[in-house]
């Protein structure tokens, strides 16, 4: 019987959500519409225009050993030009963005092919050859895993993930890598905070009741209470009392 | 689990000091705090490295130019801390191990010290010599250990001596179950268990003791800070050999004193931490091998507090997070410097007291533990059921009041000290709930597992690992696998890498003990050691002797500025 995944437990709107994100059968709600361009400014891993530096050359060139493996794996675009490993990290506020670490890391696994993501209490890198990473940091912008005042593009000094919302209602970055400027949000500056030439638009903060109703944390405040997750819960706490079991006494 | 209530917020009082308005709003101003002049301390290290640059002709500490590029920190509040159940409020700077001598004398207390047994050698001087011992021979002999311990001569002629102004914290005491030969010891020299005991206490600990006589030694804190920690028994055994071969007018070639050193250096002697493998390269002696269950006798804080096993596990995991994190981690194994931001996390603003203490009335409540009168009897059976009901409710109740208090959210604004602190509570819940410290592991793993799921986020990659895998070996005791909480240690596998862990484990195993009302968790010997009113760190104040040194008012020993030019 082939496997189906259930993508996580969960009758809260909360776990809805997060099974939708993750599912690669259903597509993402297109949001805004940053363009190609803007994207490779806001990475800052090359110029827009330029070539993709390489790290070795197109695999069709180097001569690739007889692998079974190899024959299995087609290699993904980056891969096959010899493309960099470059990197996109966000950080998500724990005031209800959209996605938040682990749940980035979960839905990447399921869509994107030739992916190396790291998770951490803020924020979330994910690394890959960098036209991938290009294509796919459209997906992580554009749609609705991305709030422009509670999801931030951020390299290096993170900070704010826990921390109150600014009055403005963006969340803190010391370095205002992006600012509210005319009604949306604006980068000044590239994701490792250097500034840029032309400032990019990613769009209009989106209101309290859409975060409410499509976030992916629980928060009792200003969302949905873990504890109201009744089903939720007790999954965690089988798998905790699975693993403990086995690990007293492995047998099946 | 069903949620409590609880009216009394311990973290109110710090939260309403630290942030200005509403504590529980979602919103606040940045970037108009000044930068670094918001902070008193960072003014005084641009001042102090200003005046050092000048004479030394090197730069140093430039954070204008330095950090970012230009930007400093501060564009956010600069907070201060109130070190748990203190009330003293202290900038973070001051709560490095380097700014604050208290946290500094903590660990040269344990490393300066061993136990050394007296019983072997005295056998060896009734029956391999025929000497006469005596209370007045042992009292002789400590009057002569006391002179030489530091540093001073006793048999040779011609010989270089310590100044006694600069070891003036080493000395030697003595401790025994048997009232009646303690007390025909000299005062100065004893360990008085039954004073230093609450009665029960005294009781316990004198009847594991016996009839054994054994010597607190602490050697100059200088010396092991100059040496390390393996250098404390060495150190120790010359200087009793020298005593005894003083003291009972033996032949300094003669073989008997062989017997004595073998005694002193190993048959004989209780280090106060196992060496460490090739692979981490530490002698005895040296916070990589303190067992937690002997960390947890270290630790006086039942002693003082015996009817507040809560407190006494807050205590501990204050000491322990600033040992096992600050110290051992964080600049013996890293190297690094940031390690502070996230171990004090677990001992200010009362966050993890208010989240315990919520376990405390939990337990009460629902399963009718009286844990202000820690006693065997109530202690609940850790089926998995009840340590699952006990963990996810701490856990619950600690998320929510993050959530309700979002300066809180920002006061600890890493995942790693918020899974700490919400895991330790529920850890130390279960833990005194049991009288099982396994239980109280295996809850922590539950919490940390719940943790994750609630917010999509824990701790960072080396943080989280052990987290991750950790349930599977919280009841384990295949070799390699698993073990007793209190014979687990800072490096036991999984436990050896990461931040924010290991105080609170070692509370753990301490918990389990102090909820049941026992004298200690592991080693009679350790804790009476460490009741030892002399020491210059007071071990049932951890909390408060850091709130001194961070005031600058802790005086550690080992200071050497008697013998360099006055300033």
């Amino acid at each position: 019987m082939a496997y189906t995944p259930q993508y996580g437990p969960g009758t809260s709107v909360v776990s809805e959500n997060r099974r939708k994100q993750m599912n690669p059968k259903l597509a993402f709600e297109k949001m805004r519409d940053v363009n190609d361009s803007d994207i490779v400014l806001l990475l800052g891993h090359r110029a827009p225009g330029s070539a993709y530096p390489t790290a070795h050359p197109p695999l069709a060139e180097q001569g690739e050993p007889d692998c079974p493996i190899r024959k299995i794996v087609a290699p993904t675009g980056g891969a096959a030009a010899g493309d960099r490993v470059r990197y996109i990290q966000l950080v998500d506020s724990m005031q209800n963005a959209p996605c938040h670490p682990y749940q980035r890391t979960y839905v990447e696994c399921y869509r994107y092919r030739g992916i190396d993501p790291g998770t951490l209490s803020g924020r979330q890198i994910v690394e890959c050859r960098e036209r991938d990473l290009e294509k796919i940091s459209e997906d992580l912008i554009n749609t609705n895993l991305f709030d422009p005042a509670r999801t931030s593009l951020r390299g290096a000094t993170v900070h704010g993930h826990s921390l109150r919302l600014a009055e403005d209602g963006m969340m803190f970055d010391m370095l205002q890598r992006c600012v509210l400027d005319g009604g949306t949000v604006k980068y000044v500056k590239n994701q490792i905070g250097e500034p840029l030439d032309k400032k990019v638009d990613v769009g209009k903060m989106m209101d309290d009741a859409w975060l409410k109703a499509n976030t992916t944390i629980f928060h009792s405040l200003v969302g949905t209470p873990f504890r109201d997750d009744a089903e939720y819960i007790e999954y965690v706490q089988r798998i905790h009392s699975l693993r403990t079991k086995y690990g007293f006494m492995p047998v099946e | 689990m069903a949620k409590i209530e609880r009216a009394q917020k311990l973290f109110l009082k710090s939260l309403k000091e630290k942030f200005a308005g509403d504590i529980a709003g979602t919103k606040t101003g940045y970037y108009n705090f000044d930068n670094l002049n918001q902070s008193a301390r960072k003014k005084e290290f641009i001042a102090a490295g200003k005046k050092i640059e000048a004479k030394r002709g090197v730069s140093m500490y430039d954070p204008y130019r330095c950090h970012l590029g230009g930007l400093p920190m501060g564009q956010r509040q600069l907070m201060t801390y109130e070190i748990s159940g203190t009330g003293t409020f202290v900038e973070g700077d001051d709560l490095h191990f380097v700014n604050n001598p208290a946290m500094q004398q903590m660990w040269d207390d344990i490393r300066r010290t061993v136990i050394v047994g007296m019983d072997l050698a005295h056998n060896t001087l009734q029956k391999r010599l025929g000497k006469e011992i005596t209370p007045e021979t042992i009292s002789e002999y400590l009057h002569i250990v006391n002179h030489a311990m530091p540093g001073a001569a006793v048999v040779q002629e011609h010989m270089v001596e310590t100044h006694p102004s600069v070891v003036d914290d080493c000395y030697v005491k003595v401790f025994t179950g048997d009232s009646e030969l303690a007390d025909s010891i000299e005062k100065q020299f004893v360990l008085d268990i039954n004073k230093l005991f609450p009665a029960k206490q005294a009781e316990a600990l004198q009847a594991e003791v016996g009839k054994a006589l054994w010597q607190a030694i602490h050697i100059p804190t200088i010396v092991s800070r100059t040496c390390d920690g393996g250098t404390t028994s060495r150190w120790s055994a010359m200087q009793i050999g020298m005593s005894f071969i003083t003291a009972y007018r033996m032949c300094a070639g003669e073989a008997a004193v062989a017997d004595l050193s073998y005694a002193a250096k190993h048959a004989g002697v209780i280090q106060m931490a196992n060496h460490l493998p090739a692979r981490r390269a530490r002698g005895p002696n040296e916070p990589g091998g303190i067992i937690f269950g002997d960390f947890s006798d270290m630790i006086q804080a039942n002693r003082k507090y015996p009817n507040d096993p809560c407190r006494a596990s807050l205590e501990q995991v204050a000491a322990g997070a600033m040992l096992f994190d600050q110290i051992w981690l964080g600049s013996y194994m890293s190297g690094g410097v940031g390690f502070t931001q996230y171990a004090t996390a677990a001992y200010t603003d009362n966050i993890l007291d208010e989240f315990t203490y919520y376990g405390m009335d939990y337990i009460k409540d629902k399963y009718k533990v009286d844990w202000q009168n820690p006693n065997t009897k109530d202690k609940i059976k850790p089926t998995q059921d009840i340590v699952n009901d006990i963990g996810t409710e701490v856990t619950l109740n600690g998320m929510e009041q993050y959530e309700q208090f979002p300066t809180m959210l920002e006061d600890h604004f890493g995942g790693s000290q918020r899974a700490s602190v919400l895991a330790a509570a529920a850890g130390l819940t279960a833990s005194i709930a049991t009288g099982n410290s396994n239980a109280g592991l295996n809850s922590w793993y539950l919490s940390m597992l719940l943790h994750k799921d609630g917010w999509s986020r824990l701790g960072f990659f080396g943080y989280d690992l052990q987290d991750q895998c950790g349930s599977t070996n919280s009841l384990s005791f295949r070799s390699d696998e698993g073990c007793i909480g209190e014979f687990r240690g800072p490096n036991y596998p999984n436990y050896a890498m990461n931040v924010g862990h290991q105080g609170e484990y070692a509370a753990i195993a301490g918990s389990a003990h102090w909820g049941r009302g026992d004298a200690f968790a592991l080693s009679p010997l350790i804790k009476i050691t460490f009741a030892d009113p002399s020491l210059p760190f007071d071990f049932s104040e951890p909390r408060k002797m850091f709130a001194k040194g961070a005031l600058r008012e802790f005086e550690a020993a080992g200071e050497r500025t008697l013998l360099m030019p006055a300033k």
